[in-house]
């Protein structure tokens, strides 16, 4: 048997999601359906923290939703819709992302049998790009 | 295929250049028409073509599988 077709990873393991999100599609996607768009796929404070002086922050907005994507791929959930505002994704003190699973991100995250999940997140010039990594149970 | 389901397959046409049209039972998902990111506009395109709310916490990858999918789900049957 191969190790892809094992049913899960050997003890230890790391499930990674990785995701990569063009600035040019969501601002094309704010263009067409407005700000309040973006609300089907972020929380209101997510919104609202990426919010500058300057106005919306549109890579700040990339990268929760690039984070969110990374974080539900660690789950290795088949044929299920990315439960959008149950992943929350919010800023450390320190300025790192800190991702809360709510409902039914919570409710796949502990039938995967971990505790949570932890991301990176990063950006330059028209993208962003996130790792997610699960927190096994302790 | 009815009248308010054509601006959704026009939708993904829009999107695929490459493509002059799109089987009934063509896997939308499979054949990356639409993919993680568009998947939310898509069904907000949806809601509105239908007339109908689409309650994301029930909507599972399946019921977008292919047009004829979709069509059967959200434009001809009763809602689920």
């Amino acid at each position: 048997m191969t190790a892809a077709a094992a049913p899960g990873p050997p003890a230890g393991w790391a499930n990674l999601g990785m995701d990569i999100v063009s600035a040019g599609r969501v601002r094309a996607m704010i263009d067409e359906h407005g700000e309040v768009f973006l609300l089907r796929m972020l929380t209101e404070r997510e919104l609202a923290d990426c919010h500058t002086v300057d106005g919306l922050d549109i890579l700040a907005v990339c990268g929760r939703i690039a984070a969110k994507e990374a974080a539900f791929k660690t789950l290795r959930v088949a044929d299920s819709i990315l439960p959008w505002l149950d992943i929350e994704v919010r800023r450390a003190p320190g300025g790192w992302p800190l991702i809360e699973l709510h409902g039914r991100a919570e409710a796949l995250a502990a039938r995967a049998g971990i505790s949570g999940i932890t991301v990176s997140i990063s950006h330059d010039v028209d993208y962003a790009v996130a790792v997610g990594a699960p927190v096994p149970v302790a | 295929m009815p009248a308010n389901l054509q601006p959704v397959k026009d939708w993904i046409l829009s999107r695929h250049p490459e493509r002059t049209d799109i089987a009934p039972d063509l896997d939308l998902i499979e054949n990356r028409l639409i993919d993680s990111l568009s998947f939310v506009e898509f069904v907000f395109l949806l809601e509105q073509a239908s007339g109908r709310k689409i309650d994301m916490t029930a909507l599972e990858v399946d019921h977008l599988r292919t047009l004829a999918v979709i069509e059967e789900r959200f434009f001809t049957a009763a809602v689920r």
